[in-house]
């Protein structure tokens, strides 16, 4: 079975095993959360999966959700879960934030809540950067999706601002599709604003 | 699931005093003839049909670790268990943080990076592929699958072979597959001789399960069936740990370890397999591992280096200063790998102690110039400078 295929029947279960809605978002000025805002420069689409994200958490993609996906974290507060663990994923550990946290251990909370089925990741780069003016960090990684052993390649930033974690998360497969779009992920980056 | 599991302990402690007359006072047990490759039109043949496409796959694995000589030596090791079958059997290392080895029908062995990095020598490995081995040649997984009724029944069984996908619901998958009292009592006694036969100690092979029982019971899940394939399929208790030191003095006493060829041949791979575990973020558990292997090989600095790490990532009270011993204790043996001097300098940097962060620091630039996250480092150590 090809990938593109495998994608499709990822993409069906997820439609018909969870409570699943798209929403467009368009192009312009959006608020995320009370403090988080960003300026797109084209559309997106928002899942709202059941159960996927917190209260401070959105998930936006280009592609479908077995493809890519952008994570926009806004104000999370101190205990809560990067991504609560399902009940079927053997690692059932919650990722929880901590305003301490130094960069490479929210590193790790990424890193442990995108392997919990196994898949293995590799940190790539980790460096200063300012994130919505607030000074912050950037980290990019490789990670080989264990379901179809996919490479897949992520960005992000983040900056903790008030004791609540701001970031934004966005991978998608090496091949076609993270080069498609990084240039738009990395304009809404560059737009962020935490006020 | 708790009542099944009492129920086989029990089981497994009548069996236990069953054993007291052991088969091996009676019939030696012969390895048996090699297999010739079954009719594709029967169930046997169509299962072997299906676990080569599998193998195949396994072999081009992202997850399959390609060392020509770990394999080999690996694989010499299963040829001195499996004696005629040798040409039959076939094993693939797979990186892979947990621990676990299973055997599919058609002779395509799975032996895990987690249970790699667990055992201490040839002997406890040699324990795990001669007990394996011993299902493989007593043909017990053809057994389970003819139990095994139903389709969906069948493809959970495959996917227990397979590439070790999912594995979140595999282990709950492997421990309805578990073998029987009996075949789990045949594979122990068995894995045994094959074990002696071969010149290995056969008193390691309790070793390994009460082992994995200690870390097991550092773990906030106190299921082990929950928390390992290997578990999940071989049901562990204190009383198969028992039967098998029983099993071994009824054997010939001694035998080799070769725990320095084991150590040479490993230790290449030793820290990313340290890594994967301190990844896994089950940290009671990697404190139990680490803490034996380091007292167990007092001159590896590496085992230092990790469970210094597990203490910074796990920080609970006090855990900042166990973690600043192990990585000065490392230091101290030598060779430490250059993630020693940074983890120093994180715990320094969070005591607000800036001179001796800086100073870790700026080793760890030294001897990782290049690292993913030498910026981050830097940006580090300008503030501690300033």
């Amino acid at each position: 079975m090809s990938i593109f295929k495998k994608c499709i029947v990822l993409s069906a279960i997820l439609l018909t095993t969870a409570c699943v809605t798209t929403t467009k978002i368009d192009a312009g000025p959006r608020n995320i959360g009370e403090r988080l805002q960003l300026n797109l420069s084209g559309a997106w689409n928002q899942i709202n999966v059941s159960g996927m994200n917190g209260p401070h958490a959105e998930t936006w993609t280009m592609e479908g959700l077995a493809i890519d996906k952008l994570d926009i974290y806004s104000g999370l507060n101190e205990n809560e879960t990067i991504h609560p663990g399902s009940d079927a994923a053997r690692d059932k550990k919650n990722y929880v934030f901590k305003a301490s946290l130094q960069p490479e251990q929210i590193v790790a909370l990424f890193e442990g809540s995108l392997t919990r089925d196994g898949s293995t990741f590799k940190l790539l780069k980790l460096q200063p950067t300012l994130f919505g003016g607030v000074k912050g960090f950037h980290f990019e990684y490789a990670v080989t999706r264990k379901i179809d052993n996919v490479e897949i390649l992520g960005t992000a930033n983040v900056a903790i601002s008030r004791n609540q974690l701001y970031a934004m998360v966005y991978q998608a497969p090496k091949l076609v599709f993270y080069s498609r779009h990084i240039e738009r992920v990395n304009q809404i980056m560059q737009s962020a604003r935490i006020s | 699931m708790k009542r099944r599991y009492f129920l086989r302990s029990g089981s497994a402690l009548a069996a236990s005093l069953l054993l007291t007359r052991s088969a091996f006072a009676n019939t030696p047990w012969k390895i048996p003839e090699r297999m010739s490759k079954p009719d594709i039109t029967s169930d046997e043949g169509g299962l072997w049909a299906m676990m080569d496409r599998e193998e195949t796959r396994l072999r081009r694995s992202p997850f399959a670790l390609r060392d020509a000589a770990l394999q080999a030596y690996i694989q010499d090791i299963a040829c001195k268990l499996a004696g005629n079958h040798c040409a039959d059997v076939r094993v693939h290392l797979v990186r892979n943080r947990y621990f676990n080895a299973n055997m599919a029908p058609n002779g395509m062995m799975q032996v895990w990076s987690g249970l790699m990095l667990r055992v201490e020598n040839e002997a406890q490995f040699s324990a795990i592929l001669g007990h394996e081995l011993a299902h493989y040649m007593e043909r017990h997984t053809v057994n389970r699958l003819r139990d095994a009724k139903s389709k969906a029944a069948f493809g959970q069984f495959l996917s227990i072979f397979g590439l070790p996908g999912l594995i979140g619901a595999l282990s709950v998958v492997a421990s309805s597959f578990s073998f029987s009292r009996d075949q789990e009592r045949q594979a122990d006694e068995f894995g045994l001789t094959l074990m002696s036969q071969a010149g290995y100690d056969p008193a390691e092979a309790a070793k390994v399960w009460a082992n994995l029982i200690e870390e097991s019971n550092a773990s906030t899940e106190r299921d082990p069936s929950k928390n390992s394939m290997l578990f999940a399929t071989h049901p562990a208790s204190v009383e198969r740990k028992d039967t098998l030191i029983q099993l071994a003095n009824q054997l010939p006493a001694g035998g080799q370890l070769n725990e320095q060829e084991w150590r040479k041949q490993t230790k290449p791979f030793l820290h990313g397999w340290l890594e994967d575990e301190i990844k896994r973020g089950c940290h009671e558990e990697s404190v139990v591992l680490l803490s034996r292997l380091s007292a167990r090989f007092p001159t590896e600095a590496e085992y230092l280096w990790a469970r210094g790490d597990i203490f910074r990532l796990r920080n609970l009270p006090g855990d900042a200063d166990k973690a600043i011993a192990d990585f000065q204790a490392a230091i101290t043996i030598g060779r430490e790998p250059a993630e020693t001097h940074r983890g120093l300098g994180i715990v320094f940097r969070g005591q607000n102690q800036q001179k001796l962060a800086s100073a870790s620091f700026s080793r760890y630039l030294e001897l990782a110039p290049d690292a993913s996250d030498a910026l981050m480092v830097r940006n580090y150590l300008e503030e501690s400078n300033s």
